[in-house]
């Protein structure tokens, strides 16, 4: 029956591999690697492989989706934890994203925060350029009141007054920058706690 | 699934699993203390030292998570086996990380001890 073995231990193995494509091939093969190295070990009974010592390994590991998700979350939130840079943050969201709910859901939030923040940064450093159209302004529409935060290309809307001036300038920037760590924060304890819910095969 | 409060078990069971894994970071880390191992010498050592049941699925993970981190590196070598293996050592930032998780447990275990001291004692 070793061919047998062999065959279940190839088909998890390759099975895996395609579900870590995401990764970078050199970590995803050293996985495989690994892994394969592992079950060789763990299934072998006096030295032979046997088909019940690879099905008893196999269900120790869990099933190819679940350790993936693992591998792939814990290799995520350890990369954005090391780098904490907003685009290495993104980048973990997006694979965190096509993994569950969740991860989508923070994700969007996650977008939102730090193009508010890079908006309101952008917007204080422009205003020096551009220092009569800039800033943050409020104009009539309607009946209503709208508010825009102006990078000051094109002219301002009739009617329309800035609302900080010269103040956008240390408000943008403090405010953006917060909103960015803000954001980075929220997302890593997101993360965190999802990998903390992962639940285990248990034996 | 007992007929009686399942929630209750599941809730006690979660809370267990928790505890389990929030301990399985340091566990590895100072089963690496005396040397280099490999994975499975490491679940080896998890089960015998310790009642943590290690689901293996859990650990070949945080043991690419704890590199990231730079906390163990790792290399391959070939064994009389037939298959090369992935050994783990701890770096210096690793060893120094266990020493301070190591004595943070220490206190953390002695207080909660002394807290839980009269729901244990015998009935």
């Amino acid at each position: 029956m070793p061919d047998n073995a062999q065959q279940k231990i190839e088909a998890y193995l390759g099975r895996l591999r395609q579900l870590l494509r995401g990764m970078n091939s050199e970590d995803a093969n050293e996985i495989v690697e690994e892994l394969r190295s592992h079950l060789a070990e763990k299934a072998a009974a006096n030295g032979q492989i046997t088909a019940a010592g690879v099905d008893a390994a196999l269900t120790l590991l869990g099933t190819p989706e679940e350790l993936a998700t693992q591998y792939t979350t814990d290799a995520l939130l350890a990369r954005a934890e090391v780098s904490r840079s907003p685009l290495r943050i993104l980048e973990s969201l997006f694979r965190w994203a096509s993994l569950s709910v969740a991860g989508f859901l923070v994700l969007l939030t996650s977008i939102v925060g730090y193009f508010l923040g890079g908006a309101l940064m952008l917007c204080a450093v422009l205003k020096t350029i551009h220092p009569q159209s800039g800033g943050l302004w409020a104009f009539p529409n309607g009946a209503d009141t709208e508010f825009s935060l102006r990078l000051g290309f094109g002219t301002p809307p009739p009617g329309g007054r800035d609302l900080l001036g010269w103040w956008i300038v240390p408000v943008g920037l403090i405010v953006g920058c917060g909103l960015v760590i803000l954001t980075t924060r929220l997302a890593l304890w997101c993360f965190r706690q999802y990998r903390q819910s992962l639940v285990l095969p248990r034996r | 699934m007992k007929g009686h409060a399942p929630s209750e078990q599941d809730s006690i069971d979660k809370w267990e699993v928790q505890l389990r894994k929030g301990c399985l970071e340091l566990a590895i880390l100072a089963a690496l203390w005396e040397g280099k191992l490999y994975g499975l010498e490491i679940l080896r050592r998890l089960e015998s030292d310790s009642d943590l049941i290690v689901s293996e699925g859990t650990v070949y993970p945080l043991l690419s998570r704890l590199k990231v981190l730079g906390l163990v590196r790792s290399e391959w070598v070939e064994s009389d086996a037939g298959h090369p293996r992935k050994y783990y050592a701890l770096t210096a930032a690793g060893k120094h990380r266990s020493r301070e998780m190591a004595a943070m447990w220490s206190r953390f275990s002695s207080s909660m001890s002394r807290l839980l001291a009269p729901l244990t004692k015998e009935k």
